[in-house]
């Protein structure tokens, strides 16, 4: 294998993983744009929605071998704990967050650790500990091109999360609901005076970014399993990319998950390190990505008013 | 349950010394640093090092290791203390983790076996705890002194005009850079003098006790007290070990799954937030240009003890 | 303010209060208490959650039978989070609030190192159920009598790999091996020890590859170690990596033999990658020829836990209570001292991983089985030990 193939390969992988960042980049990345706050609970509720989804999943399937069924039965699956984790998300809010909004900045931060604690250890306690795997709702023989191989459930991850990212670029830049969104991000108090209602837009938001998080669940299913605390560790890499890709920023939240995961799978074998140190090189580049560009790749560079 | 107790306090007093410096970075200077289980853990390490490896005492092992600590406070924060707000939280977060992952990969097991600490020949055994707990809160008390002293003082003063605004600090004469860069590296300091004691402690070294979830921790003990108020992180510290050690502290853990356990403390949380969202006692405000002497100041404060000694006798 | 925190303090004393009434009765006479530390929540929450039910079913068997001496069994789990401060919390209260008689964990090396410690200095008996590296039973027995208080029923890593390292040279005959390991003490000891017996032989480890403990992706490792090309690759991980990298390596097209640790043996690994577990060799504990205490506890474990099915550290755990159990029968009484005596003596203890005894230091004498997976089924090819420097078959 030539070094060039290797490196493709190396890409391919790291797409997949990318992908699936970005998407549950995009929940903190929208919550951060209109609150400036980092919802900590964000990876929890990604693990509720991918249980969700199996549980549905598994219920609608059984046993059933591969097919258009479950195929169909898998974006049922995905819509359902859509809708679940969405409902979650602004139930979360009202309870825990709104009464915090006019407190200082970090106070939401702990009441949103204490959310994370509560979904995670919840879902333990009633899920169990143990892994589950997400059977494969289609036939998942590998595809070789070249001498680079291609899994169709990786192909999937990549189309829905760029199906997804689409949608809500229309919904943001194209509805009225969008631009009200985009309005209460820039000033919360005047679109308030516009006539927005801010409240409903902060719920709409927690709502999308939370079902969000449900495809992003249930996508990393595949490679993560499902288990109680799968939200934690991924839940961490996908704000750092959203940080990477300038936090608030919609396009920057992509690109920030795809550059993270392509990092990930390159940059070990790139500087010859043991792969255990993939996340130092991560996390290192963010760390220079920052210094450069202290407000992110595509961050706006807010001069501070004197 | 006294023993149990006994534990609490000492988990207590070694977070109380990562809040102080938490404190100092994020209440005073309004930084927002993540990076604490980073700092905890090269403090840690430092003193294995030197007390296993390399055979010195505890007691010189513990500037060692607060050296150690703000130097690599130093070094990490000359580049990054340039950002601002949240970019600054995930750059400090980073290598907090960068940290852990190093010293996960250099050696999974850890350290073990590291040497007791003594005192005049008393040897500070982990089953005695009394000690401990003197040793710990001493360190406490001397640093909540000294720091508030830091407060109190043009420093201090300095840190807190960078915190409010740093363009006006600037352009009164104050160099941001510096001020900001103290106090990183004497919050990471403190973050390696905790380090040191919870390796006196529990004579092992482990780098998955180092998660960023120690960071996250050791900034709510900050915000759950009130942020800038010496005797408030030091009251948080000791409120989140408590409620996280309350179910085993009342013997409840015999009754329900270690679930439910966590649970509660992520419930506990969340009220106390929504209870006092300021902190437990709220922002430090200080009086300055007090025109009271000292004296007075002291009396004062004495009349309000005596009173409140009474009104709780009642 | 002040009303707040006085209303906080108050509220503090009260619940403390209540509980010291309520768990006065630490020391009551009518029941044996043991102690078992574990991750119960967390990222590692299964193997201690696994663990501590294999030890409750064997107290509740224990308990059924009349318990011991008329007394009845208690086990009181406690949770380590896996680190060592928690660790050393549970411990706390299980000796001191608890008093408890002996205590089975913990699970993971660190926070066993930690409390082994503790033990020898406090005189309680502590069995591992799966704490592999070879310093848990290294710790000096720093209590008044000088005796060893660590047990382990768990082989140490240096006793596996060595077994391995022969077997994949000596019997299966490989000169060019892989290893993919994740950087946790359990992985990283096995790979290294293997290594070195294997590279003694005159084998060669080609490509040498690591991973974090929860990472997900394989495929930049594995891809690494295709262009290598050894004979087979070694993955002495827990479940779920393992699992992900043999279905990942399948993926990719790896398609070379895959050799294995008692990680291994948890049943899990056939719900997570059926698929491609067909033809895994693993070295696990050894079995005991003609018994049935393995299979009639996995059906009782399969039974009083949804039919979830136990691996080998809780198979490893279920001994190390009964063993204990034994040891307090033997005693007659719950005085530590008497029941460390009765666990130092063990002698050719049946149980579920076969017969166990236990060296001076405390660490388990056993031979090493070997399986090899057909299908989504262990088959056990036999156990094996090495003797003058080559590998011997003993059943």
């Amino acid at each position: 294998m030539s070094t060039l193939t290797l490196y493709m390969q190396y890409i391919v992988n790291g797409l997949t993983l990318g992908a699936i960042y970005s998407l549950i980049a995009l929940g903190y990345t929208m919550v951060y744009g209109i609150l400036k706050f980092i919802n900590f609970a964000h990876g929890d509720i990604l693990m509720v929605g991918a249980f969700i989804g199996l549980l549905v999943y598994t219920a609608l399937t059984g046993d059933a071998a591969p097919g258009a069924w479950t195929l169909s039965a898998f974006f049922i699956a995905m819509l359902v704990s859509m809708i679940a984790c969405a409902i979650l998300g602004m139930l979360i809010e009202r309870i825990a967050y709104k009464p915090l909004r006019n407190a200082n900045r970090l106070a939401p931060l702990l009441s949103a650790i204490g959310v994370s604690f509560i979904l995670s250890n919840g879902a333990a306690w009633i899920f169990g500990t143990q892994s589950r795997r997400f059977p494969y709702p289609f036939e998942n023989d590998p595809i070789h091109i070249g001498s680079i191989t291609i899994t169709p459930h990786q192909i999937v991850v990549i189309v829905v999360s760029v199906a997804m990212m689409l949608l809500l670029t229309f919904f943001v830049n194209r509805t009225r609901m969008g631009k009200a969104m985009r309005a209460t991000s820039l000033d919360q108090s005047t679109s308030q005076l516009m006539g927005i209602n801010v409240n409903r837009v902060i719920s709409l938001t927690f709502a999308i970014g939370s079902a969000l998080a449900a495809v992003g669940g249930i996508l990393a299913a595949f490679d993560f399993r499902v288990y109680p605390s799968m939200g934690t560790m991924t839940g961490l890499k996908a704000f750092v990319a959203a940080v990477i890709g300038g936090i608030g920023n919609i396009q920057g939240a992509m690109i920030g998950g795809v550059l993270l995961g392509i990092l990930e799978a390159v940059g070990a074998p790139l500087l010859h390190i043991p792969n255990g140190m993939k996340d130092t090189v991560a996390f290192a580049v963010l760390i220079i990505v920052l210094l450069v560009k202290p407000d992110g790749i595509l961050g706006k560079n807010e001069r501070e008013k004197v | 349950m006294l023993n149990f107790f006994q534990l609490i306090l000492i988990y207590a007093g070694i977070y109380a010394l990562m809040a102080i410096g938490q404190n100092c970075i994020t209440g005073y200077t309004g930084m927002l640093s993540l990076c604490h289980a980073g700092f905890f853990c090269i403090g840690s390490y430092a003193t294995a090092i030197m007390c296993k490896t390399f055979g010195l005492s505890f007691w010189l092992s513990l500037p060692v290791a607060a050296i150690a600590t703000g130097l690599v406070g130093l070094l990490i924060g000359i580049p990054t203390l340039r950002l601002k707000g949240d970019y600054l939280c995930i750059a400090t977060l980073g290598l907090g983790e960068i940290i852990r992952n190093i010293a996960t990969n250099v050696n999974p097991v850890g350290y073990n076996s590291i040497p007791r600490a003594s005192l005049f020949g008393y040897q500070f055994a982990s089953r005695n705890k009394l000690a401990f707990i003197v040793l710990i809160w001493v360190f406490v008390l001397i640093f909540y002194i000294l720091f508030q002293q830091l407060a109190h003082s043009r420093i201090g003063r300095a840190m807190i005009a960078v915190r409010e605004d740093e363009v006006a600090a600037q352009s009164n004469g104050i160099n941001v850079t510096k001020y900001k860069i103290s106090s990183f590296v004497l919050g990471a300091a403190m973050g390696g003098i905790a380090g040191c004691m919870q390796t006196a402690y529990t004579l092992t070294v482990q780098p998955g006790s180092y998660t960023f979830m120690v960071s996250v921790m050791v900034l709510c003990t900050v915000v759950l007290g009130g942020m800038g108020n010496g005797k408030a992180v030091i009251l948080g510290a000791f409120i989140i070990q408590f409620i996280s050690y309350l179910p085993q502290l009342t013997g409840l853990t015999n009754v329900i799954p270690a679930q439910a356990k966590q649970m509660i403390y992520g419930l506990l949380l969340v009220v106390m937030m929504l209870w006092r969202p300021q902190g437990i006692l709220g922002r430090d405000r200080f009086r300055y240009g007090d025109p009271r002497t000292r004296r007075e100041k002291i009396a004062a404060f004495f009349r309000r003890e005596g009173r409140n000694a009474e009104g709780g006798a009642v | 303010m002040r009303k707040a925190v006085a209303f906080l303090l108050i509220a503090f004393i009260c619940i403390a209060g209540v509980a010291a009434g309520g768990s006065g009765e630490g020391g009551s006479g009518d029941t044996y208490k043991i102690g078992f530390i574990g991750p119960l929540t967390g990222d590692n929450a299964n193997y201690g959650i696994r663990c501590s039910n294999a030890a409750k079913l064997a107290i509740s068997e224990i308990n059924a039978a009349g318990g011991i001496g008329g007394k009845q069994l208690e086990l009181i789990a406690e949770d380590s989070e896996g680190t060592v401060d928690k660790a050393l919390a549970s411990y706390e209260k299980l000796a001191y609030m608890d008093e408890v008689c002996a205590i089975i964990g913990p699970v993971f090396t660190s926070p066993a190192l930690a409390v082994a410690q503790r033990c020898q200095e406090d005189g309680i008996v502590m069995i591992s159920p799966s704490a592999t590296h070879k310093d848990v039973t290294a710790q000096p027995a720093t209590n008044a009598d000088g005796l060893n208080y660590v047990f382990r029923t768990v082989p140490s890593d240096a006793l596996q790999s060595e077994v391995a390292g022969h077997y994949f040279y000596e019997v299966l005959g490989y000169r060019n091996l892989a290893s993919l390991y994740a950087m946790n003490d359990y992985s990283q000891g096995l790979a290294l020890g293997m290594k070195e017996t294997f590279e003694a032989l005159g084998g060669k480890v080609v490509a040498e590859e690591t991973c974090m403990v929860g990472d997900k992706d394989f495929r930049t490792q594995l891809t690494q170690i295709k262009a290598a090309n050894p004979e087979a690759i070694y993955i002495p991980n827990y479940t779920v990596e393992d699992a992900q990298i043999l279905e990942q390596a399948a993926q990719l097209g790896v398609a070379v033999q895959f050799l294995s640790s008692d990680g291994f043996s948890d049943p899990e690994i056939y719900n997570l990658a059926p698929d491609f577990t067909d033809g895994v060799v693993y070295v696990g504990p050894a079995q005991a020829e003609a018994s049935s205490i393995l299979t009639d506890f996995q059906a009782a474990y399969g039974e009083a836990y949804n039919g979830d099915a136990p691996d080998s550290f809780a198979t490893n755990s279920y001994d190390a209570t009964y063993i204990i159990a034994g040891a307090i029968e033997r005693a007659g009484s719950a005085d530590t001292k008497a029941i460390r005596d009765e666990v130092a003596a063990t002698k050719d203890f049946q149980g579920a991983n076969g017969i166990m005894n236990f060296a001076a230091n405390g660490d388990l004498v056993a031979s090493q089985g070997v399986y090899e997976v057909d299908g989504i089924t262990p088959v056990y090819v036999g156990s094996f030990q090495v003797v003058d420097g080559h590998i011997v078959q003993v059943d």
